[in-house]
Order: C-alpha cells, then sequence, then structure tokens
C-alpha cells in the first residue's frame, strides 16, 4: 500500500507541516517578514479553496478572485469605518468626490460585526446564486470557467467604476488595524501570523474531513464522472453548486484576513492575473492534494518575492514556461512526485503495489 | 461616445448613431472571436493564449511597418501568416498532447500567454506602440446626423470579408468537409480516411492566423501594448459560449451582444453596461446553455 493513500500517515503530515509553521515566528523576529509570511498563510487558504473546487469538484474557477476581493472590500470598509466617528462620520476619500453623506451601501459596516459577517455572507451568497444558476443549467468544465472569467471581469470593472462608493483604481487603505473590542490586531506581530495560520489549520481540517466525507465522495464522484452520478439519483447540481460556495467562502475568509495583513485593497485583486495565479499554485503544487496545493502557493509566491527581484524582467517567463511543463508532464502538480517515490518506496519492500497502477493514478483515492 | 457629448437627453439620432457604434464595436468583437471559434469549435480546445495571438498580431503589423516599412495594408495578411505560424509550432510542440484533457489545454494556454506577453515586452519594452495607417483611414464619415471613424467602417468590412471567406472554406471546399467530419465524430471520420491530427494542426494555425489578424487591426484602434490582448480576450470568449461554438452562432451572438453593450452604454455608460451585459449573459446560459446554435449532435 502506497503510505501518499494512507489517511493517518497525511493527518500526521499535516500535524508536522503546521507544527513547523506554528514554530516559525519563535525564530523569525523580523515583522516585516513575518508579516509577509502571514499573507502567504492567505494564500495557501486560496490555494486549498481552489483545490477543494477544482481538484476534488473537477470545477476549474477561474473567478476566485470575486470572492476573495469581495471578502476582501468588505473588511476593508469595516476597518475603513473604525476609524470614522461621529464627528466625521466619512471616509476621506469620498469628500474628495463630492459626497455629501455616507451611502447606504456603507451604513452597515459602521458596525463592526455586522461588517465582518457581510464580509464573509455577501461572496458566498453570490457563489451560491450564480453557481445555483450555472450548475443548474448544466454549464460545466471550460464553459463554466470562462464564465467565471467574465463574471470577475464584470466585478474588477464594476468596482473601478463605483468611484466615489470604492474610491476606484486608487482603493480602500484603512489607516489603523484592525480592533475587537479592546484587542489590536497589529498586522506586523506573531499574533497576527499565529492567527492566519490557525484559520488556516482550521480551514485544512475542515477540508479534510469533508473530503473523507460521503459529501467529499460524493463530489469527487463528480469529478469523474458527472453523468454516473445523475443517474444514480444524486443532484449533481446541487453538490457542484455546494462544492463551490464552500470553496468561496474559504477565498472571503482569505480576503478578510489579507486585508488585516496589508491594510489595503483595490480592484487589483479583480485582476484576472490574480485569479489564474491561484490555479498556478494549485496546479503546481498539486489540485487533488490539500497540502499540495498549499504548498504550491508557498513555493511560488516565495519564489516570486526572492528570485523576482533577480529574475524581474523573466519572472513570468519563467512561471509561464514552468508552467506549461508541470501541465503537460505532471498533472497531478510536484505532490504527485511524492507520490510516485513512495510508491516506489512501497514495492521495494515487497509490500501489495496496488497503488502504483499506472491505470488508477487519476482515480479518487478516499483520503487524497 | 462622440455623438453623445452634442445631446443632453434621448435624441433619435444619437440612438441611431449609438446602434452604428453598436455594429461597429459588434464587428470588433467578432472579428476577435473568429479564430477562438473555429480552434474551439474544431478542436475543443479553450486557447487562453488567444489575445496574446491578438497582441501578437498587432506587434507583428509594428514591426513589419517601421523596420521593413511595409504599407499597412500588405502588413493585415503578413500578421495572418506569422501569428499562423507561431500557433502551428505551439500547436505541434504542446498543444496536440493535450487534446483529451480539454481542462488542461485552458490551463497549458494561459502558460503559453505568460510566455508570449513576457517574451514580447523583452523584445519590444512595455512602451506602448503606434501603427500608422494611410490618412484616409483616420478621417471620419459625416452623411446627416451620422459619425463614423473610416477605420471602424474598413474593420466591419473586413470582419465581413474573414467571416465569408471563412464560410466558403468550410462549407465549400474539401478541407471544410473534413473540418466538420472531425468536429462531428473524430473517430469516424478518421476510419474514412481523413486526417485528424493534420485537420486540428491547420485549424489551430488558422485560428491564431485569424487572431494575428484582427490584432493587425486593433493595433490602429487602440494603442500596442504587451498586455492589449486581455482587454478582447474575455469578450471573445462570450461570443463564443453565447453562440455556441459555431460560426453562425458567433456572427449572431457578436452582433446581438456588441448592439446590446452600445444600447446600454448610451443609456448609462460604457463601463455599467458591460456589467449588465454580462449579467444577461449569464442569465441567457441559465435558459440556453448550449449557446444559440449548438453544433449538431452526432448522428449514429
Amino acid at each position: 500500500m502506497n503510505l501518499y493513500h494512507n489517511v493517518r500517515a497525511q493527518w500526521l503530515a499535516y500535524l508536522v507541516f503546521y507544527l513547523f509553521l506554528a514554530a516559525v515566528p519563535l525564530v523569525v523576529d523580523d515583522n516585516f517578514l513575518l508579516n509577509q509570511l502571514s499573507t502567504y498563510g492567505v494564500y495557501g487558504m486560496l490555494a486549498l479553496s481552489i483545490s477543494l473546487c477544482w481538484g476534488f469538484g473537477g470545477i476549474l474557477n477561474l473567478g476566485q478572485g470575486i470572492a476573495f476581493g469581495l471578502g476582501a472590500y468588505g473588511m476593508a470598509m469595516t476597518m475603513q469605518m473604525q476609524s470614522q466617528d461621529a464627528s466625521n462620520p466619512m471616509p476621506p476619500f469620498m469628500l474628495n468626490n463630492s459626497l455629501d453623506h455616507l451611502p447606504l451601501l456603507w451604513k452597515p459596516f459602521a458596525n463592526t460585526g455586522v461588517g465582518m459577517v457581510l464580509a464573509l455572507v455577501v461572496p458566498t451568497l453570490f457563489c451560491l446564486v450564480f453557481g445555483g444558476l450555472m450548475f443548474r443549467a448544466r454549464v460545466s468544465g471550460p464553459f463554466f470557467a470562462i464564465m467565471t472569467l467574465a463574471m470577475l471581469s464584470a466585478w474588477g470593472t464594476l468596482i473601478l467604476d463605483m468611484q466615489p462608493y470604492t474610491n476606484g483604481v486608487n482603493g480602500i487603505t484603512p489607516p489603523a488595524p484592525l480592533h475587537l473590542g479592546e484587542f489590536t490586531l497589529d498586522p506586523y506581530s506573531p499574533t497576527a501570523y499565529w492567527t492566519v495560520l490557525g484559520l488556516l489549520v482550521v480551514a485544512t481540517v475542515v477540508a479534510k474531513l469533508m473530503t473523507l466525507s460521503r459529501f467529499g465522495l460524493v463530489v469527487q464522484a463528480i469529478r469523474n464522472d458527472a453523468e454516473r452520478v445523475r443517474f444514480l439519483g444524486y443532484s449533481v447540481a446541487g453538490y457542484e453548486t455546494a462544492i463551490y460556495t464552500i470553496s468561496g467562502f474559504f477565498a472571503a475568509v482569505a480576503g478578510c484576513l489579507w486585508v488585516t495583513l496589508t491594510q489595503y485593497v483595490s480592484p487589483a485583486q479583480f485582476d484576472t492575473t490574480f485569479s489564474l495565479s491561484m490555479v498556478i499554485w494549485a496546479g503546481i503544487g498539486g489540485r487533488m492534494s490539500l497540502m499540495g496545493a498549499i504548498f504550491g502557493a508557498f513555493l511560488i509566491q516565495g519564489a516570486q518575492s526572492y528570485l523576482g527581484d533577480a529574475f524581474l524582467n523573466t519572472w513570468l517567463l519563467i512561471l509561464g514556461a514552468f508552467f506549461i511543463l508541470v501541465v503537460r508532464f505532471l498533472p497531478k502538480g510536484l505532490i504527485g512526485l511524492v507520490e510516485s517515490a513512495l510508491g516506489r518506496l512501497g514495492r521495494k519492500r515487497g509490500h501489495d503495489n496496488g497503488g502504483s497502477v499506472p491505470a488508477q493514478q487519476m482515480l479518487p483515492q478516499p483520503g487524497e | 461616445m462622440t455623438a453623445g457629448s452634442f445631446f443632453t437627453s434621448f435624441d433619435l439620432s444619437a440612438f441611431i448613431n449609438a446602434l452604428i457604434l453598436g455594429i461597429s464595436i459588434a464587428s470588433i468583437w467578432l472579428i476577435a472571436a473568429l479564430g477562438l471559434t473555429i480552434i474551439y469549435g474544431a478542436a475543443g480546445v479553450i486557447n487562453m493564449a488567444h489575445g496574446e495571438f491578438i497582441m501578437l498580431g498587432a506587434y507583428s503589423s509594428y514591426m513589419l511597418q517601421s523596420s521593413f516599412g511595409l504599407p499597412f495594408a500588405l502588413c493585415v495578411p503578413a500578421s495572418f501568416l506569422i501569428v499562423a505560424a507561431v500557433g502551428l509550432i505551439i500547436e505541434r510542440g504542446l498543444i496536440r498532447y493535450l487534446y483529451k484533457r480539454p481542462l488542461d489545454t485552458l490551463l497549458a494556454t494561459f502558460g503559453v500567454s505568460l510566455v508570449l506577453m513576457q517574451g514580447v515586452r523583452l523584445l519590444f519594452g512595455s512602451d506602448p506602440k503606434y501603427i500608422a495607417v494611410p490618412p484616409a483611414f483616420s478621417s471620419n464619415i459625416q452623411f446627416a446626423f451620422i459619425n463614423i471613424s473610416v477605420f471602424r467602417v474598413v474593420v466591419l468590412l473586413v470582419t465581413i470579408a474573414a467571416t465569408v471567406a471563412l464560410w466558403a472554406l468550410f462549407y465549400r471546399t474539401r478541407f471544410g468537409v473534413q473540418v466538420r467530419a472531425v468536429m462531428q465524430d473524430k473517430e469516424m471520420a478518421a476510419s474514412f480516411g481523413v486526417n485528424a491530427d493534420r485537420v486540428y494542426m491547420l485549424t489551430f494555425a488558422l485560428g491564431a492566423g485569424l487572431a494575428g489578424l484582427a490584432g493587425s487591426l486593433f493595433g490602429v484602434l487602440n494603442i500596442v501594448l504587451p498586455t492589449m490582448g486581455a482587454a478582447y480576450v474575455v469578450q471573445a470568449f462570450l461570443v463564443v459560449v453565447v453562440g455556441g461554438g459555431t460560426l453562425a452562432g458567433s456572427v449572431a451572438a457578436g452582433g446581438a451582444t456588441g448592439e446590446l453593450q452600445s444600447i446600454f452604454a448610451y443609456f448609462t455608460n460604457d463601463t455599467f453596461a458591460r456589467f449588465v451585459l454580462f449579467v444577461l449573459i449569464v442569465v441567457f446560459l441559465r435558459i440556453r446553455p448550449q449557446g444559440l446554435f449548438a453544433p449538431s449532435a452526432k448522428r449514429r
């Protein structure tokens, strides 16, 4: 048996991976570096959401930036309103855009709790409605991917255009970090890092349990043959909408976290490049493995930050070429290498080598 | 809308001008989508690098004009050939291995688009380039209250010519019969002696060439930038999706979406019109997911 498919070994790998990540602030005292590493955690959560949707559900979503961006805008509006008070009720950019009172759109965000809930509920609801419409019409595969791309571009232009409400291309830059009652979340502190990591751990555990559950198995069955699952009497559209919405919710959480870390949001979060790079992270790391996808995000973003300076002009060239190679030769991503290495190891020891028969490679494994 | 500034409220002549602009927008979206349509229709490949093929067409024209002094009228067909050659190389080197994995062709072609965009940026720099046209093209036609630039009429005529040529190729030649046979049933066509591999290769190159043709025209309408492809690719995809992947579908979808965009833009503004149009397309797909004119199913 290939150790890679052993669920207990997988949980152990998660434990080691996250214990290692949790120990990072103990050795890193550069606060800026710590903040940067925290944002990688956010990217990891995005890659996780893509892995759920695309790797397990088979739904390629090129518009994950919608859920991320809407969540981020909701959080940015909440944090912006924390800096406003009765004497100064409006964010400064609105005055520059000659608004004379706070628009209705912004009113609910004056209450931090309501604002944060809205930041999560609005993107999730959007995914529910949009996904429901599309999947019920049996729009799937590449067509769904194109529609998510179109929706992303529509949202991006809309937010860019609503200058008085969203500050257009400049975006929203909340002047102060997030307050929750007495507590202030300093984005440059180990607390922020651990908060992000904690939520990433929770998201991973929830996602992992979901993929192991009955629900997760049906979703993976739909990925492999939607028609057959439909003939068995399952509501394919319902399951697809559910996994797409859950994935959108995770992306919204990531959006909220991202704003608390960077205190900034702009229509650039709705760029197609950003949403496509999420797909690249998951694709390179390994979309059918939650940890592979997260690792892919760390790897690519880390390389972009550190090699990006050295290869400033050729970075996109390298990334594109690398991605082509992965798609062409490693459809399971880099984690697929680990899988085949462990499979070979298992065979050498003389165990049953059923896990490494090539014909089974792309089939779902319950613990994958 | 230049005409819109002369009128403050609803005005029939301004509205008619908006309708005429709509035809022009439709022709631009259609010519951007033609190559995508035949690549998707024939081979089922979602070509994310299509926007970059358009960009390559614009840069080919720019290069031929500024380095070799080729007249613009010759740059357009030359761009077709250059980009078709690029498409051929990409199809042989990469796409042909992925025909059985449609989502992966989408991803691989996205990788190609990154490489092409950054490659062009390295070669030509990221500052905007301009393509010069004969002075007759840069004037405006003024007829009663109708006002439209000559070049937009040129684009419309080229689009009509390209569409008619494609139609003739698909329905009046031996190659066209082969393409349609492969579209309906690849295995069956192959067993009747059609070289499906070669058909895929040639349609991909043809589709890329059409993008190059479109690019050489767009380079005149707008400035030439390494990132210019992104501005056209989403609309081109929507035309294909709404049309259902057939030539007739794309013509109808291009016409309808371009016209609606212009009408909505007349009542609101360009950006909001785009948002409304996209939402309408989502609703439309809910009702008719196969698009306007879906390809005929396999006949057994």
